[in-house]
């Protein structure tokens, strides 16, 4: 697959993600937090928990409604590219909650072709999601670079 | 936490992972369904050159910045905003210290929060991810 040019890079600015529902099932929680090294909630006890903050990310990226090989795809890239994280910003209005439903929508906002004195040619993607809850207020804002190195441009 | 003893400039208590778990890693592969195979698979990692000891997730690096400030502030409730820069690579059996300071103490309706400078370093090595939080204090 070859890279993309500049110009394809700004025609997928703007480009919304199908988007979709995420709920925080209450196994999930428990396996991120101890995978996390977090006190995982009670699976027994009855009463509302918080969810680990990581799942505004988890959340964001699980249900913008396409995989990440898709997206990597949207940008003329795959997994074996070695696409990385560059920057992450969570925004939090409220804790998420364990048995919580979140809308996520979202989509690109930025790209960019640079060029490192040590890394060569490579692309800096900007793309966010908003989180809401069942009531349609603002829970969390997930904003996100990725870095995919163009060895062939 | 007692926060009247906050104030710029107070270190955050120091959060160590004392060896980064390539079996995590694999929990949160599934868990995220992620394809990349540099986090589970050392026989990719060999055949790309990178030895044989996994890459940690960036978002499993970036959970422990979160561990880190809210235990301090007070729980996973207190987090209001992390942002962060992905510096390096973190491998299995890692020894990793996320430290933390105090650069900013502001009142936002009604409740008082903490703008903190966060790192996240391979201990004696560098530093893999560096950022800012605020979080409520309670």
């Amino acid at each position: 697959m070859g890279s993309p040019t500049e110009a394809d890079l700004q025609t997928v600015v703007g480009r919304r993600f199908p988007g979709g529902t995420y709920t925080v099932e209450p196994w999930r929680a428990w396996l991120l937090a101890d995978t996390v090294l977090a006190e995982p909630p009670s699976l027994r006890d009855p009463a509302p928990q918080v969810a680990h903050p990581l799942f505004a990310w988890m959340a964001a990226t699980g249900a913008m409604g396409l995989t990440w090989d898709e997206l990597f795809a949207w940008f003329g890239a795959t997994a074996a590219d070695g696409p990385v994280f560059g920057e992450h910003e969570t925004t939090l209005h409220r804790p998420l909650r364990v048995g919580g439903t979140y809308r996520v929508t979202g989509g690109i906002e930025s790209a960019a072709r640079k060029v490192g004195r040590r890394t060569g040619v490579f692309d800096v993607v900007g793309y966010a999601m908003d989180l809401h809850d069942e009531g349609g207020a603002p829970a969390a804002r997930c904003w996100n670079s990725i870095v995919f190195p163009r060895r062939d441009a | 936490m007692s926060t009247p003893t906050v104030e710029v400039g107070t270190e955050l208590p120091a959060y160590d992972v004392p060896s980064v778990s390539a079996e995590k890693m694999k929990t949160m592969a599934a868990l995220l369904s992620d394809p990349t195979p540099i986090h589970w698979d050392v026989e990719t990692l060999r055949a790309l050159g990178m030895g044989d000891r996994p890459v940690n997730q960036g978002p499993l690096n970036m959970g422990y910045v979160m561990n880190a400030v809210t235990a301090w502030a007070g729980g996973p409730q207190s987090l209001r905003r992390l942002r962060v820069r992905f510096l390096g690579t973190v491998l299995a059996g890692q020894h990793l210290r996320v430290r933390g300071t105090v650069s900013g103490l502001r009142e936002e309706d009604g409740a008082r929060l903490a703008d903190c400078d966060v790192v996240l370093e391979v201990v004696d090595g560098d530093a893999v991810v560096s950022g800012s939080a605020t979080v409520v204090l309670s």
